[in-house]
């Protein structure tokens, strides 16, 4: 079924630019050489150009472009009298050396347009602003693969009509193996799953989303359980797609999952026991809300929001650190919402090795450091880009940028946090002090508080925003991806995997008051979390549509934790003595194991998504190093003294699987574990069960969380 | 558009599915899952198939070492003499009389050049080829190559002896990282981290454990199907500390003790004698750092004699000679030299003017880099700085000149795109220049 209806009555509303009008620089000519690539990051539009000739990256600064192509190299880039030995159209058309090669075509209407405006004398033309961008599509795509989707992009100038942009549109598919640029208005879909096409006109950038089912009956989910708009929305999606859903989790696994996603732990045994005994139908429910309330929930989410906030030491000032994660936990245990949290840290000020948050802007060096952490932590947006150049990708300018780092220039970063009557950050497009400003939204006036101002906005004016980049992370804490991936980098330009129900967690938890715990119940009851991770012949392919669970490895910290709960032996750590790993906040700690774990070993934090597993050097810790095997030989240990309490393989076998399993062995396992282990050597059979708790610590099912 | 993997360093692009907008999850068969990069190859040169990078951390001073200026005023000229080499016109410093012996195998760039004089900012631009960004951490030429050439081999791509320089992976992730030997090689008890098996913990032991790991393996294989990595990371440790051949390239005990003499008894040379090792077992990229060479003040006693009073000069300087010398000879004689880059090089070089303190402080405008081996012709001097040693003369060449041949004659192509997490694309390298003599 193919839905054109939507089209056709654009179409009919779409102008043709008028012939007679000359040609505007602005807005005609630098989509022609976008489009050919010469603004581009790799050529022309390079902070240093090529070759001597240099524009603006992707054409954000039409003025400086109309000069250098006009004016600059003696005026010999255009040539009025013969506009064909120009410069700028015998270059690219190869009829002179080009280090880009080829890459506008003589009989292209790209040299056709430049040619007309060179003709008309190469004029700038009066301003014109482009007031609209919007790409139009079929809304359903059919069973045929591939199949040819014709595209049709409109663009406003000014308030006025719509004119076709579609041939001047810079189109780049995400996934040239998927979607292809067939022509100047032609995709070609060939596989299916969904996919993102990436529109570029003048300054701005649209996502088009292609959803193309399997090659497989359509699936009928109508009757599968559900609870609440998570799992409508994800059911939706995934019967789009036509992918058949897994089986739910068994209670063990689910508990085992939920207990690691909400508190870092593994469920101690006699929570286990008496949660599977449990037949109620409501025990999930009440599992959650224990939970909740654990102390390991607030050491976990202290930790995860420490790491989000970039906690760490500074030289000398060990009060600070403390008064940070002292007060970030008691907001946690208090359960307030995170809005409030949020605005303490935009507004505190005072001794900051008494007052927790005002110590939010000493963890970075500068203002522009603090717009950074701003934009990644309230707005899940990376505007580092947008220090040198206009993000590419996302909507942020350099006077966002520097407005944004502006907005925090008067800060005293110093232990007495505190607004300075002056204070500046330079904008590096204008080489003047930065305007302080809202990005993407407006000037402040002089007269304005920027942390009030930056506050309202947030709150009140557009509480979508940081309420997306939250719930976003919430989800990835209990699936181990975000709806949008990665969750620090959040833009049009890289949708999330079903955009509604970010929206509708967004705007529950604003509802909510910005409650996390209530956002983390909806998840940890739905449906959706509660799936299995068994694969079914026709979701093999699906990482990211939730058809099934996905497993993922458990964090450094977290399995350094386990690997201590499991074997009965306490790590000890510099400065704090003994303690779990999830309680150091501050990465300047050193802990070796840590580090080869892969945990992010920066202050300055790492991006979200990036923490490894450590690779082959964890790999070898674990196999030969002493953080496990010191553990197993240790006599005050859990199996030292299962052994000395004269426990049975049997019975050891049990609580090992228990403890870090989360499960009862089968009998079939027990038996071959039991032959496996049996020897008439005391010692031969220590060893033994030192090597069979080795093996599970190392093995898939303990590390990773299911 | 074919944008290469964003992989990790053995091949598999486990992080495909964070690509920003890559959403086409589904069809993603196993096939695609495990396509490796196509292995670069080919360019001009490329002949080199591994390479030594021998960090001389700190800035060593050129007007030392490669560079002198015996014409110049005392407070330039410094305190030592240059002598001649086996090739007629090329000059080095009097302490490095081993090395002048090899002068035939030597290219010495004596006109390098950066605008970078901060140790930070400098590392990163000469292990880079990348000006430092506040947005952007590039990578390392060694996670550049693992991250290229990932091999199937049971050795790690990319080792770090004795710790990692101040450049690492970078964007490409912690999978690039080095393989951080760490430890000193020249204590007698000197081991690589966790290589060796726990105490009481045999080869027989660890066979039992793999196989009592498969046994819980197989239970949770049974619930998924989604194929498990072909090649875990458990696979490729256990292959490491139980394969005899690889573990015996990190065995320095092995080497005869004629041998380990000749590299000298410090922990620079025998750093260079387990290159040699590695780079004979197979690993494409081993750094080896040497720190000291920051020398601000007292620079003759530093790079000379090492401490006061010292009968053998053990300072930076012979210390250096020995083990580069060393490590020349004992690669040019088994026949490694021709198929190994060995680059000696710091930050930057130091100020022609003597301080107060009698030492040098950062001077980056011109410095001298050697390189060695890999089909780099030897026995000449590319460019020169000018009387004082103050910048360079003619042909200046930029740290990311050095990048692009670099790449070059390890056979990447260093147009190679490269992919940020966020999907951003990144060639190898950026503008930079080959270096003709070297190729």
């Amino acid at each position: 079924m193919l839905a054109f209806s939507s089209i056709r009555l654009v179409v009919l509303a779409i102008l043709s630019a008028d012939p007679q009008r000359p040609v505007h620089f602005d807005t005609e000519i630098i989509p022609v050489l976008t489009r050919a690539g010469c603004n581009a990051g790799a050529c022309h539009g390079a902070a240093a150009g090529r070759g001597g000739f240099r524009l603006s990256l992707l054409g954000a600064d039409p003025a400086a472009d109309h000069e250098s192509i006009v004016h600059q190299f003696e005026g010999r880039r255009v040539h009025p009298v013969d506009p064909e030995l120009s410069l700028l159209l015998r270059k690219p058309t190869g009829g002179l050396d080009h280090g880009g090669d080829v890459v506008l075509r003589e009989d292209g209407p790209g040299f056709e347009r430049i040619m007309s405006w060179i003709r008309a004398g190469s004029p700038r033309g009066a301003p014109r602003t482009l007031t609209a961008f919007e790409v139009m599509k079929e809304a359903s795509i059919g069973d045929e693969l591939p199949v040819e989707v014709p595209l049709r992009a409109v663009a406003s100038f000014d308030g006025g009509p719509p004119e076709d942009v579609t041939r001047w549109t810079l189109w780049t598919s995400t996934d040239p193996s998927a979607v292809r640029v067939e022509s100047d208005h032609v995709v070609k879909l060939s596989r299916p799953g969904q996919h993102v096409l990436i529109g570029r006109f003048l300054d701005r950038v649209v996502a088009v989303r292609f959803s193309v089912p399997l090659p497989a009956e359509p699936v009928d989910l109508t009757a599968e359980p559900r609870n609440g708009f998570i799992d409508d929305e994800v059911l939706r999606v995934l019967s789009e797609l036509r992918l058949p859903v897994s089986p739910p989790a068994s209670d063990a696994v689910w508990l085992r999952r939920v207990s690691l996603d909400l508190t870092g732990r593994l469920p101690a045994p006699e929570r286990t026991e008496a949660f599977l005994a449990d037949a109620s139908s409501e025990k999930r429910g009440r599992m959650v809300e224990t939970l909740l309330q654990d102390d390991g929930f607030a050491d976990f989410w202290t930790w995860r929001l420490a790491k989000l906030l970039r906690l760490h030491s500074l030289p000398n000032e060990p009060e600070s650190l403390r008064a940070y994660s002292v007060w970030l936990r008691g907001e946690i245990v208090r359960g307030a919402g995170l809005d409030s949290l949020a605005r303490q840290l935009l507004t505190a000020t005072g001794d900051s090795h008494v007052v927790g948050p005002a110590n939010f802007g000493r963890m970075v060096g500068d203002a522009r450091g603090h717009a950074e952490l701003f934009s990644r932590f309230f707005l899940g947006s990376r505007m580092g880009c947008a220090n040198c150049h206009n993000h590419p990708l996302d909507r942020w300018t350099q006077d966002d940028y520097h407005g944004l780092a502006a907005a925090f220039a008067k800060l005293d970063r110093g232990r007495q946090v505190r607004w300075l009557p002056r204070g500046e950050v330079t904008n590096l497009r204008t080489n003047e002090p930065a305007v302080p400003r809202i990005p993407g939204v407006r000037d402040l006036a002089a007269g304005d508080d920027p942390p009030r101002e930056l506050t309202s906005w947030l709150f009140e004016e557009e509480p979508r925003l940081f309420a997306r980049a939250t719930v976003n992370r919430l989800w990835r804490g209990m699936f181990g991806r975000g709806l949008v991936e990665p969750t620090d980098d959040l833009r049009d330009t890289n949708p999330a995997t079903h955009p509604e129900l970010l929206d509708q967690l967004a705007d529950d938890f604003i509802a909510n008051g910005y409650d996390i715990r209530q956002t983390l119940r909806r998840i940890a009851l739905s449906e959706t979390y509660g799936r299995g991770e068994a694969v079914l012949p026709g979701n093999v392919a699906d990482d990211r549509f939730y058809s099934r669970a996905y497993s993922r490895p458990l964090e450094p910290e977290v399995l350094m934790d386990a690997i201590a709960d499991v074997t009965g032996v306490a790590d000890s750590f510099p400065g704090s003595g003994f303690g779990r790993a999830i309680e150091i906040v501050d990465p300047l700690v050193p802990v070796t194991a840590l580090d080869l774990l892969g945990r992010c070993p920066s202050a300055g934090g790492c991006d979200e998504g990036m923490a490894g597993t450590g690779g082959l050097p964890a790999q070898l810790h674990l196999l030969n190093g002493d953080l496990i095997n010191r553990k197993l030989i240790s006599d005050e240990g859990r199996l030292g003294q299962r052994i000395a309490e004269g426990r049975s393989d049997r019975e050891i076998v049990a609580e090992f699987h228990l403890l870090g399993l989360g499960r009862q062995p089968t009998d079939a396992e027990l038996t071959a574990w039991c032959e496996r282990l049996a020897t008439g050597d005391v010692r031969q059979r220590r060893l033994r069960l030192e090597d069979f708790v080795w093996s599970l610590l190392n093995s898939r099912s303990f590390r990773d969380n299911h | 558009m074919g944008h290469p993997k964003f992989g990790r360093c053995d091949g598999i692009s486990r992080r495909d599915c964070l690509r920003v907008g890559s959403l086409s999850a589904l069809g993603l068969t196993l096939a695609d899952r495990f396509r490796r990069p196509a292995f670069a190859s080919g360019g001009t040169g490329g002949r080199a198939k591994s390479c030594i990078l021998l960090w001389l951390d700190g800035g060593p001073s050129h007007l030392e070492t490669f560079d002198l200026k015996p014409m110049a005023p005392a407070e330039v000229r410094g305190p030592f003499r240059p002598i001649a080499t086996s090739v007629s016109g090329m000059q080095l410093c009097e302490l490095l009389p081993e090395t002048a012996k090899l002068a035939g195998k030597l290219a010495i760039i004596r006109s390098m050049t950066s605008p970078l004089g901060e140790h930070g900012l400098a590392n990163h631009y000469l292990l880079t080829g990348y000006h430092p960004s506040p947005v952007l951490r590039y990578p390392s030429y060694g996670s550049v190559l693992s991250h290229t050439r990932p091999g199937r081999s049971i050795l790690p791509p990319y080792v770090a002896i004795p710790e990692s320089l101040g450049a690492g992976a970078g964007f490409l992730g912690s999978e690039c990282e080095p393989f951080v030997a760490g430890g000193d090689p020249a204590k007698p008890d000197f081991r690589v981290r966790d290589l060796d098996f726990f105490p009481e913990v045999d080869a027989a032991r660890l066979g039992r454990r793999r196989e009592y790991l498969e046994a819980f393996d197989q239970v949770q294989a049974g619930l998924e199907t989604a194929a498990p990595d072909a090649d875990s990371e458990f696979d490729r440790a256990y292959r490491l500390v139980t394969s005899g051949q690889a573990k015996r390239a990190f065995d320095l005990s092995l080497e005869p003790e004629a041998v380990r003499a000749r590299y000298g008894p410090r922990t620079f040379g025998q750093s260079c004698l387990l290159a040699r090792r590695l780079v004979e077992a197979g690993v494409p990229f081993v750094s080896v750092s040497h720190t000291g060479w920051d020398t601000h003040e007292g620079l003759e006693l530093s790079l000379k004699s090492g401490y006061s009073g010292a009968k053998i000069g053990v300072g930076l300087i012979p210390t250096f000679d020995l083990g580069f010398s060393a490590l020349l000879s004992d690669l040019s004689e088994r026949g490694l030299l021709d198929e190994t880059l060995v680059i000696a090089m710091g930050e930057f070089g130091r100020t022609p003017k003597i301080n107060t303190r009698g030492g040098r402080d950062h001077w980056p405008r011109v410095f001298s880099v050697v390189l060695a081996g890999g089909g780099v012709p030897g026995g000449q001097v590319i460019g020169a700085s000018d009387r004082m040693g103050e910048s360079p003369l003619d042909n200046p060449v930029t740290p990311n000149d050095l990048a692009h041949t670099l790449y070059t004659l390890l056979g990447v192509d260093p147009d190679r795109e490269l992919q940020t997490a966020d999907g951003r694309p990144v060639p190898v390298n950026q503008g930079g220049r080959l270096i003709r003599e070297l190729t």
